[in-house]
Order: structure tokens, then sequence, then C-alpha cells
């Protein structure tokens, strides 16, 4: 086994986890948890990002990151606010009841 | 990098079943508010992971905003709208959706780790400028200070501008989650 | 000790920054705590004047990009080349500026009436168009990601703005969650496409994917940055949201999404195609050519079937995106590289004109019939022949009947396919033709309901139109017109050399 924990271990386990976080978007259906789905794969991109820094000796990798995690956090705000307005007048809805607009 | 000791493995593969167990019990999870504890052992994952790659004030950063906030959110909004009864994950809208999304999932993963681990050799090593860490002698803040000065030099005009969209997501918010006031009354869609 | 702190940071400089360039994002910026501040003060009865200030903005905005465009001396580059301010970008940016103006016309009555809340709403306007203002001198990675978000998060807040409304509730959630899916593949891509190339720079990724081979770490970055872009201008199969989003919305805000925020897609996938990816072009040409052949087609045999004008609005700007990506999927041919920027610069110009035009019609319409059936619109001509003509020009031009603005834009973009003369042209040009042909069909369907039918319920009181819609389908008008007879006023603008200099270094 080789001694050395490489950058391509770390981007492997963000390949993973993105994965993870676009199935569970694919398939769960509370619109709550779809939302923490796009977390895990933002996540997933910043762990690529710092990987990648790490691998470059760049530091532009880190700073990327730092501006995910405040668009993360408006996107969250956001998200939820959308989904308050929603639920607070039809309790207990998932994305398969919000039918009103058919494609 | 240098050579990973015994404790780095061992912090790496933890942080790593941190991560993935949390990404799974978010995806399974029928209660939110378990999903969003899920999330949380993922996001503390990821700082480890962060820790381990010298890049600490990422680190702090990650959970301060995403653990200390981000999911804060979350749970209050559970909590707020009162929706933490379980989720029927029985319920398939179409019946070929999870397997597919599944393979398609699988896929994924595959393909773009096929393409890490090719590139493994090919990747272009350290054009940049170099990271400074804390483990340089006597500067405990070299990586803050780098992180600074490259934030607040190449990037701040994008700095200056997520200023901005932080209020509006703020104002947007709040207007968005106001109630309407009692006299007016609710339109619901004309051909609904 | 603050002093300590001082003397600690000896070692800072900061950056130097073209003040001048920035002006017209500095304008949209303060424009935005003016109204914020402004809006806490006014009584309700006087949130009218907010609109007009809105406007003020924009127009203050556009002043500045004209003043730049006119005093410039080439590009100017800032930050290390991370901005950059050249003809290029300041064309597109006078478009987003102009484009809002259309839109705060439209959006001042409907809002007044329809009790929103006001202020906000133009807010969360002049922020989304700081966001692609930004978006047309991004060339870095992390700013692009920044100003995308700009413009798309108060773009979600404004699809839910009828609150009230659940179809419009519907369409803030749905647009929501494809947005930052959307979001997050492009992000993953950026970063793979970061780790791959060793820059975070347009210039630097593009030099470094012409450097050598691709591998294959390069192909599925760059295929997740122009799939995450895909969602933004609603290309087949990433468009599902757009017309339940576009329904939902209040009209004026589709209008809007339609026209500014597609345009911005188009910019951001025109900025790294153009910069970043000519040595990736065995990558991206399939894959758009796929999507805009898709595009064009999946959103026209759908407009056949809608009896929903906004939604058929809807269907037909999603098959317009197509013809808008067509020359792209050519850009990296040698020689037509120039022609295909020419072409998606000139059509998004033109296309702005018309559909924000077309909007105007059906919410001057609209607010007499209060359908938005196209049955609705029977007898148009013989009570408001002024609003008939005007759907007329716009329908006609969206068509692409010459001598309107349309048509030149479909011409130049067969012309930059065409340029590209391989096989694979000749037969997106083809499938491209046929479609145009179908357009027509649906476009002249509605029309002929306009001049042809009965107005229903034999109702013909004439349509009183508020002084700001008209005001709005005047600048269209005019827009759609001009450019259809004088096409060198765009023509020489989407073609100026520095602007293709700039890409080529």
């Amino acid at each position: 086994m080789i001694a050395v924990i490489e950058p391509t271990w770390y981007l492997l386990l963000a390949a993973m986890l993105f994965g993870i976080g676009a199935f569970g978007l694919m398939v769960r259906r509370n619109p709550l948890i779809m939302f923490m789905c796009v977390e895990l794969m933002l996540n997933a991109a910043n762990l690529t990002f710092v990987a990648m820094a790490t691998r470059l000796n760049d530091i532009n990798g880190q700073t990327a990151v730092f501006f995910v995690l405040v668009v993360a956090a408006a996107e969250v705000v956001v998200g939820l606010g959308i989904l308050v307005s929603i639920l607070r007048r039809r309790p207990g809805a998932t994305a398969d009841d919000l039918a009103e607009l058919k494609g | 990098m240098s050579d990973a000791t015994f404790l780095e493995f061992v912090v790496f593969f933890s942080a790593a079943v941190m991560i993935l167990g949390g990404a799974v019990g978010v995806i399974t999870m029928k209660n939110p508010v378990h999903a969003a504890l899920g999330l949380v052992l993922t996001l503390f994952g990821v700082a480890v992971q962060f820790v381990a790659m010298q890049a600490h004030f990422l680190a702090a950063v990650q959970v301060i905003v995403y653990a200390g906030a981000i999911v804060v959110l979350f749970l209050f909004v559970i909590m707020l709208l009162g929706v933490d009864e379980s989720m029927d994950l029985s319920i398939e809208p179409i019946p070929i959706q999870r397997p597919l999304a599944a393979v398609m999932a699988v896929g994924l993963v595959g393909l773009v780790g096929a393409a890490i681990v090719r590139a493994r050799d090919a990747l272009i090593i350290a054009p940049g400028d170099g990271i400074a860490t804390a483990a340089d002698a006597g500067t405990h803040d070299a990586n803050i200070k780098q992180l600074a000065t490259n934030l607040y030099g190449d990037h701040v005009f994008a700095f200056q501008l997520t200023s901005v969209l932080l209020i509006v997501a703020v104002a947007g918010t709040v207007l968005l989650t106001r109630k309407w006031p009692k006299d007016v009354a609710d339109t619901e869609s004309s051909d609904a | 000790m603050i002093a300590s702190l001082l003397a600690q940071a000896g070692d800072w400089t900061s950056p130097s920054i073209d003040w001048a360039a920035l002006a017209p994002e500095i304008v949209l910026a303060i424009g935005v705590n003016i109204i914020l501040l402004l809006d806490l003060q006014l009584a309700e009865t006087k949130k009218w004047a907010i609109a007009t200030i809105t406007g003020f903005v924009l127009l203050g905005s556009f002043v500045a990009v004209v003043v730049l465009a006119v005093t410039g001396d080439g590009a100017r580059s800032l930050f290390d080349g991370r901005y950059v301010v050249d003809d290029y970008a300041l064309i597109l940016k006078a478009l987003f500026l102009l484009a809002a103006y259309v839109v705060v016309l439209l959006s001042q009555t409907e809002l007044e009436e329809g009790g929103y809340y006001q202020g906000e709403f133009y807010v969360l306007l002049v922020c989304s168009v700081l966001g692609m203002v930004m978006m047309a001198s991004a060339r870095d990675l992390v700013s692009i990601f920044v100003a995308l978000e700009l413009l798309s998060i108060p773009a979600y807040m404004m699809a839910a703005w009828n609150k009230r409304n659940r179809k419009s509730n519907e369409a803030g959630i749905k647009y929501y969650l494809l947005g930052v899916f959307a979001s997050a593949v492009l992000l993953y891509g950026m970063s793979l496409l970061f780790g791959a190339t060793g820059s975070t720079k347009l210039t630097d990724i593009g030099a470094a994917l012409l450097d050598g081979d691709l591998i294959g770490l390069d192909v599925v970055a760059v295929v997740f940055v122009v799939c995450g872009f895909a969602f933004k201008i609603s290309a087949v199969p990433f468009h599902q949201w757009a017309p339940d989003t576009y329904e939902g919305a209040p009209t004026p805000v589709t209008a809007f999404f339609s026209v500014a925020t597609k345009a911005a897609g188009f910019v951001a996938l025109m900025s790294v195609v153009f910069i970043a990816f000519p040595g990736a072009d065995g990558v991206y040409q399939p894959l758009i050519w796929v999507m805009a052949a898709l595009t064009m087609t999946f959103g026209n045999v759908l407009a056949l079937r809608q009896t929903n004008i906004v939604r058929m609005l809807a269907y037909s700007s999603v098959s317009q995106g197509g013809f808008i990506l067509m020359p792209l999927a050519f850009a990296g041919e040698p020689g037509v590289g120039p022609a295909a920027l020419n072409a998606v610069i000139v059509y998004l110009i033109a296309y702005a004109f018309m559909n924000l035009g077309a909007f105007a019609v059906v919410i001057a319409v609209t607010r007499k019939t209060r359908s938005g059936e196209i049955s609705s619109f029977g007898g148009l001509f013989s009570y408001a022949p002024g609003l008939a003509v005007a759907m007329t020009i716009f329908f006609a031009s969206l068509a692409g009947i010459p001598p309107l603005a349309g048509w030149f834009a479909k011409f130049n973009a067969f012309k930059a396919v065409l340029d590209a003369g391989t096989t694979a042209a000749y037969v997106l040009a083809a499938i491209a033709a046929v479609n145009t042909v179908i357009a027509a069909a649906y476009y002249m369907r509605v029309l002929r309901v306009v001049w042809m039918d009965e107005a229903p319920d034999g109702d013909t009181s004439p349509v009183k139109s508020p002084a700001p819609v008209v005001a709005a389908l005047a600048i269209t008008v005019l827009g759609t017109i001009v450019l259809g007879v004088l096409p060198n006023l765009i023509a020489r603008a989407g073609a100026i050399d520095a602007l293709t200099g700039a890409f080529a270094g």
C-alpha cells in the first residue's frame, strides 16, 4: 500500500458524495430533503476544490470554496423562504403534490 | 504531501465514513430531523478533511456557516412547519424511477471516478503560487492571510457583490414569508 | 489596538481598480440601496414612485455603459484579467439594462393592481440585473458562479412573488429546485475544470486545454459545465422548469425570465465556449449540436399543442433558444468562430425586442380579458387595432418573416452554420429550416384568431392600456422594425474585431 494520502482519494470521495446527493435529489419527494441533497452536492464540489487546490498548490481553489459557502447560505435562506410560504398554506406538500402545473 | 502516518490514514477513513454515512442518512431517513442530523455528520466530515488538507480557515467556516447556520435553519423550518412526521418512502410515483436513478447515479460516479483515476498522473502539478499552511514555522495565520490577500485582491469585486446577494436574500425572504393583511382575500388561481 | 493591527497589515497593498470601468455596476449597486431605503419611507399610496426611480437607476447605468463604449479605447482588464470590460461586454450590458427597463415599464401597473409588494420587487429586479451585468464581464470561474447566483436567486423569489397564488408558489419552488441543482452540477464541473487545468481564469483554462491532448477529466468537466448552463437557457432535456415557471410566475416576470435570464445564460455559455474551451471543441460541439436540435424541435412540437398563450410563448421561447444555440455548435470550426459569435449576439438582441413585445401585448390584452386562453384574443383587431398590429409585428418577427428583426437574426444564424460547411452543419440547418416552418404555423394560428375570429362574448369595448405599457410597446415595436430594416446597426456591433480579438488571446 502506498503510504501517501493522495488528492485523488479526496476526489473519489467527493465523486461518491456528489453521486449520493444526485441520487437523493432524484428519488426523494420531500422538498426539505431535496434541499439537503443539493447541499451534499455543493459539499462534493467544495471537497474537490480544496483537494485540487492542495494538488495544484493554488490558493484560488480555497477562495472558490469561500464563495460557495456564502452563496449556499443565501440559496438555503431563499429556498426555505419560498417553501415556508407554500407549506404554511398547505401542510405536508411533497414535490408530487406540486402538480398544479402540468408539464 | 508528506508520507502519511498511520494516524493520517485513520483520520481520512474515519472522516470518509462520516461523510458517506451522513450522506446516506440524508437520503434514507424518513424523518427530516434525522436527515438534517445526517447532513451535520457529512458537513463535519468535510470539515475534518479540510483540516487534513491544511485548509484551516475553511474548516472553521464550514463548521460555523454550514453546521452552525444552515443546518440550524433547516431544523428551525422543520419545527416551524411541523413537518417532522415521517414521510412515506414506499410511495413511488413512477415504479422505474428509483432503480433508474440508482443506475444513473452509479454511472455518474463511475464515469467521474474513472476520469479522476486516469487523470492521476496527468494532472498539472503546482503551477500556482503555493499555499501557505499553519505548519510553516512561526506563521500560524499564514493560510488565513493568504486567503484574505487572494480574496481582497483578485476576487474583491465578486466578494463585494456577494454582499448584495445577502441583502437581497434577506429582504426577499422576509417579504415572502410575511403574512398578508387579513382583509386581503386569497386569490386562488382562476382556472385551478 | 487598531494601530497595531494596521502596522501588521503593512505588507498589504490594495488592488488597483479601474473605477470608471465598473461604473455601470456601481450605479446599480447604489440604486439597490436607494430603492430599499426609499421604500421604507414611502407611504403605501406613493409606491408607484419606486418604479420610476428604478427606471432612472437602470437608465443611469445604461448611460454609464454608453459613455464607456464611446470613450473606451479597447478592452479594460481588471483584477488580473478576471473582469474584462470590452465591446462584447458593453453590448450585452446595454441589452440587459434595456430589457430590464422594458420589464419595469410592464411591471408598473401590473404590480400596483395585483397587490404585490412593490418596492422589494424592484430591489430584486435590479439585483438580478446587476448579476447579469457582472456576467457580461466575468472572465473567471468564481465570478461567473457568483454572477449566475446573483441573477438567479432574486429570480427564484420573483417567480414566487404572487404568493397568494398557488401556481406562482409552485413556479417558484420548481424553478428553485432545478436551478440549485443546475448550480451544483455547474459548480462540480467548475471544480473539476479548475483541477484539470490549474486555474480559475478563463484565458488560462483555454491555454491549458489547447496545450496537449484532452484527458478524461477535461471531458467530464466540460460536459458538466455546459450542462449546468443548459438549465439556465432551458435547453432540452433541461427545460422542464421553463413552461411551468413561465406560466406560474407573474407575466412581467415571465417576460424578464424568457429574455434577460436566458440571455445571461447564453452570455455565460459564450464566454466559456469562446475563451475557455477552444481546445475542447470536440467535446462541446456535439453536445451543443444535440441540444440545439432537440431544443428547437421539442419546443416547437409542444408549442403547437398549447391553448394558453403564455404557455405557448414559453415553449416558443424554448424553441427560439435552440436557434440561438445553433451557431455555437460550430463555434470551434476554423473561421466560423466570429460569425457564430456575431450570430448569437444579434439573435439575442432581436429576440429581446420581439419577445418582450409579445409579452407586452399579452399583458395589455389580458388586463381586459383576464384570460390567458388563445381563443380570448379573438376579434382583437375589431376593438384594439393598434394592439393587433403590434402583435402581428412581433409574431411575424418571431416566425422569421422579413423585413423584421427576427428574420435577420435567423438569416445570420443560418449563415454562420452554413459557413461551417460540414455534414453536421447541413443536417442541423435542415432541422432548423423544418422547425422554422412548424413555428410559423403556431404563430400564424394565433394571428388568425386575432384577425379573423369574433370577439368572445361579443365584448368589443376598447382596451385601455396604461402609459408605461404603451411606452414598452413603442420601444419594442420600434426595435423590432428598425433592426429588421436596418440590420447593419447590430450586424456591425456584433462583429467588432476587438471582441474576437479578446477571444483569440
